[in-house]
């Protein structure tokens, strides 16, 4: 059975802080593998954007939806098809590859946050400043990509950024007073 | 004030793979059931459909093994000297509660599933036998439990984020349980 340090003095920020960026490290590798899944699903498809969606009663009785709805569903694939630049596909899978192994390194900060391991406040500094980065070349590349897709993503990247805006200025602040 | 000893290493990282996993479905069936239903044109569901089942059976063999270790390995009792005893009596009850509605919703959706008509191999490798046959109604009975189960998780999950960060204010070793390097 292993038994952690005994009682070791660990400063009520690190540990808030760390419990903190575990959970959003958590909640953002979800997301960035589910947006790596979306733009590895929705492909260049010429098919499907020249056909009509199959709606058949059953499913749309088992899904509860209308049959508006249901061709609606093609629309928004769509959506993401023709509005989104050449490049947006491809940035979108590199960015949400890096963002996602990033964020699933802020778990095991933030677990050393709790810990207060020494390179910890250090660590901390270092990855969400990364993860601020990242929100913020996300946040030029939405501005860029028309008017549809800074709809679908402008408002979370900016609520993102503003969640590791203040994670990044906690752990400063944390990191000063160590070093005091 | 409190005992620190913690979970054994390796419930720990079954209990952050089951977290990850769990909120990875939440968030993919979200986006997954507004993509078009499949046909020969429309295959956007395919992937996205099957990656979800495979998580969540995967789910089922880790949540085995968080028991099993969690039981073989006990954590120590911990002590809080402004707990009241029917709070621990609680929050024994709210993980029992957990463990059935994880297991009820993996296995409501498996249900639901093997009566679509839709065939399950795991991770691409093992076909996973069918244990129904291709019917609407069961199919939607066992969905419907899949729904309602999954919400029941999700206010469990917010109840233990919110227990979790509590703790992680009042800083009084419950949080370094799970925790740790």
């Amino acid at each position: 059975m292993s038994i952690a340090a005994p009682n070791k003095p660990r400063p009520t920020w690190a540990v808030w802080l760390g419990a903190i960026a575990v959970i959003f490290g958590v909640l953002q590798t979800a997301v960035y593998s589910n947006e790596w899944m979306t733009q590895k699903v929705i492909s260049e498809d010429i098919t499907a954007m020249q056909s009509t969606p199959d709606c058949p009663e059953d499913e749309l009785l088992e899904e509860d939806i209308s049959l508006a709805e249901c061709e609606l569903m093609a629309a928004k694939v769509n959506i993401m098809i023709v509005s989104r630049p050449s490049w947006f596909r491809d940035f979108q899978m590199c960015i949400s590859l890096l963002g996602g192994i990033i964020a699933f390194a802020s778990i095991f900060v933030g677990a050393a946050l709790v810990e207060y391991r020494n390179w910890a406040p250090t660590g901390a500094v270092v990855t969400f400043t990364v993860l601020l980065v990242i929100n913020t070349v996300e946040f030029a590349a939405a501005t860029h990509a028309g008017p549809l897709l800074r709809a679908t993503y402008l408002w979370n990247i900016t609520l993102w950024f503003f969640i590791h805006l203040i994670m990044t200025s906690a752990a400063l602040a944390g990191h000063h007073k160590k070093d005091k | 004030m409190t005992q620190t000893r913690g979970f054994s290493r390796r419930a720990i990282i079954m209990h952050w793979l089951i977290t990850i996993s769990i909120f990875f479905l939440f968030i993919s069936s979200w986006w997954m059931l507004s993509l078009p239903f499949p046909s020969e044109d429309f295959k956007y569901r395919v992937l996205p459909f099957q990656v979800h089942k495979n998580i969540g059976i995967t789910i089922l063999f880790f949540l085995a093994i968080l028991l099993y270790l969690r039981f073989k390995f006990p954590p120590g009792t911990v002590v809080i000297s402004h707990a009241h005893p029917w709070m621990s009596r609680l929050v024994i009850f709210y993980h029992f509660l957990l463990y059935v509605i994880i297991l009820s919703c993996c296995v409501s959706g498996y249900m639901s599933s093997s009566y679509s008509g839709w065939n399950t191999t795991l991770w691409w490798i093992i076909e996973l036998p069918n244990w129904g046959y291709e019917d609407e109604e069961l199919n939607i009975f066992y969905s419907e439990i899949h729904l309602w189960t999954c919400w029941a998780l999700l206010v469990l999950v917010a109840i233990h984020v919110s227990g979790a960060i509590y703790h992680a204010f009042r800083n009084d070793g419950i949080v370094q349980r799970m925790l740790r390097l």
